[in-house]
């Protein structure tokens, strides 16, 4: 993926969408507001989610906060229920963050382009789609390729095996889809500034509409060996409207420095064009060159 | 190499057939494989039994795995040939590519970019050896949704015929949908040439095309037939027959992942009593 072109387009949604600016909870409250909207809905009653969804922020870099860079936007903090923005740290795990700062080029899991984890993916510069039908839900992210089988409540959590993406239980509240995600393991981080969490993390994320097109995406962060308290995060997620809009693949290929980079299916180097008799030459010169050794 | 190479498979195809037995031994699958084989397209459905949407169409949601057959799997044993019963093997090389492709068997199975965990591609995601691991379906009016527990492949099918994009290359192609009757007809292209068939070297490349046809035959079966032609690797179109089987109700995927890229292969090497892990 031509990451340069897309944090342009991003940056410059992010810019667009300065006057959609986040509210932030009135602080120490968990952030969960009386909506009005009345969402469309599917057969079953529940509230239809369906759709291309993506985040017009560049808070992927660092959801504290970040100033502005070079032909990228700035971003307030996603952090809605501590009082300077930041996460709260116990003392330790704040300087294993400001380690993996130092070193996120290459310690950053995603670099090695694993699946992102939750929250994280659902931030990330690239959409998302959410699929519904009765009694099924279900999120395919863009990047990676990953996804979440969104079961009901009523099937347990898996216990004792992590997963990149974590173990997803939801119910509604209202016209709220509320999942419950455990078993994330401590393979992930939440952004690209070494913002992480242990393998105890247990996030509780809310999906509101509150528009047609908009949707409020909420996460509760519990994680007692790396935060001092639980800690929310609040974003707006916006529908792709474009009229056959699509989550394109995401593969990354290896590179000669042994590691893995995003190749858009729209660059014309995803392609590999065969030539048989130059690679049957190939062959025999090796099979030669192995004989005489 | 060669020895390595050959352990390397043969780890696969034991791992492979251990996960394949466990699947047939819940449901007695030894009668169904004959039918497989001989299932056309004028085995009518059994019309009343079948569940459908409120928009007619058949619904094909729910959890399946393919319906390897207990014959293939004695056939192979640990060691042999996993192919499903229905892959019409030995598939139609023109000459050039058929020595391409006796050249990757014999010297370069680690170009099987499974071994890279990579992608599958269409129709190897529902065949061997991902095809052992189920796939969840979920279907509306506008979408037919595959999501596979191998390597976390996604699938999502438009059914309205739309055309392919241009300028877009991918390990599963670009996928279009409509129905015909109540078979899902689905075009494949716009692969990116990367791909292979199975972890024998059997292989397509950038123009390979794939028509699905999926009909559901009972409740808990649905019949796959996919056209794969090439014209640039096989002498002619050849089609594929699977069959799907419904898994029981109560079973979820779980996230399948596969990230070491390149340094498996340094440990399917390591395995073979090669300390080094490196290989040629």
């Amino acid at each position: 993926m031509n990451r340069k072109l897309l944090l342009s387009i991003w940056a410059a949604g992010a810019a667009m969408c300065m006057a959609c600016a986040i509210p932030r909870a009135a602080l120490g409250n968990p952030p969960q507001e009386k909506e009005t909207y009345s969402p469309p809905r599917l057969s079953d009653g529940t509230p239809d989610l369906r759709g291309i969804w993506e985040a017009r922020t560049t808070a992927y870099l660092n959801i504290e906060g970040h100033a502005k860079e070079k032909g990228i936007a700035a971003s307030k903090s996603l952090v809605v229920d501590t009082a300077d923005g930041k996460i709260p740290y116990l003392p330790d795990a704040r300087k294993q963050r400001d380690d993996n700062f130092a070193k996120r080029e290459s310690a950053d899991p995603a670099s090695n382009c694993f699946q992102a984890g939750v929250p994280r993916a659902v931030y990330l510069p690239t959409p998302f789609q959410i699929v519904q039908s009765p009694g099924n839900l279900a999120i395919v992210y863009t990047d990676a390729h990953a996804y979440r089988i969104v079961d009901p409540t009523a099937v347990p959590h898996d216990d004792g095996i992590d997963y990149f993406m974590g173990d997803s239980r939801s119910h509604w509240e209202g016209n709220t889809l509320v999942i419950d995600v455990v078993d994330l393991g401590d393979e992930t981080w939440l952004d690209e500034a070494g913002n992480y969490h242990s393998d105890q993390l247990h996030v509780v994320e809310r999906y509101t509409l509150v528009g047609p097109n908009t949707m409020r995406y909420e996460a509760r962060l519990e994680d007692s060996k790396v935060y001092s308290k639980p800690w929310s995060i609040r974003l707006l997620l916006y529908r792709d409207m474009r009229a056959g809009a699509r989550i394109t693949e995401d593969e990354c290929l290896e590179g000669p420095d042994r590691r893995w980079h995003h190749l858009s299916p729209s660059d014309p180097r995803a392609i590999l064009h065969h030539d048989y008799a130059a690679e049957l030459a190939a062959a025999a010169k090796n099979n030669t060159d192995q004989a005489k050794q | 190499m060669i020895g390595g190479q050959r352990g390397f498979v043969r780890a696969r195809n034991a791992i492979f057939a251990a996960g394949a037995l466990i699947f047939i031994a819940i449901p007695p699958a030894g009668a169904q494989v004959a039918q497989q084989t001989t299932q056309t397209a004028a085995d009518k459905p059994e019309q009343a039994a079948i569940p459908r949407l409120a928009d007619g169409h058949p619904n094909l949601q729910g959890t399946w795995h393919n319906e390897v057959g207990a014959a293939a799997l004695r056939k192979a044993g640990p060691f042999g040939d996993y192919h499903s019963p229905g892959v019409p093997l030995p598939y139609p090389y023109l000459p050039i590519t058929q020595k391409i492709k006796d050249y990757r068997f014999a010297h370069d199975l680690y170009g099987d970019p499974e071994a890279h965990c990579h992608l599958p591609g269409v129709p190897r995601e529902i065949e061997q050896p991902s095809g052992i691991f189920p796939f969840k379906i979920i279907q509306d009016e506008k979408y037919v949704v595959i999501l596979f527990e191998y390597t976390h492949d996604v699938r999502i099918i438009p059914e309205d015929a739309s055309p392919h994009p241009s300028h877009y290359a991918a390990w599963d192609g670009d996928s279009r949908g409509h129905w015909d009757g109540d078979t899902l007809v689905v075009d494949v292209a716009n692969f990116n040439g990367r791909t292979w068939l199975d972890m024998d070297a059997n292989f397509v490349d950038e123009n390979e095309h794939v028509v699905e046809r999926y009909t559901m035959t009972s409740p808990d079966s649905i019949a796959l037939a996919a056209t794969v032609e090439d014209a640039t690797v096989f002498s002619r179109p050849w089609t594929m027959h699977l069959m799907l089987k419904r898994n029981p109700a109560k079973e979820h995927l779980v996230e399948y992942d596969c990230h070491e890229g390149e340094r498996d292969v340094d440990h399917y090497l390591q395995s073979e009593g090669n300390p080094s892990g490196k290989h040629e």
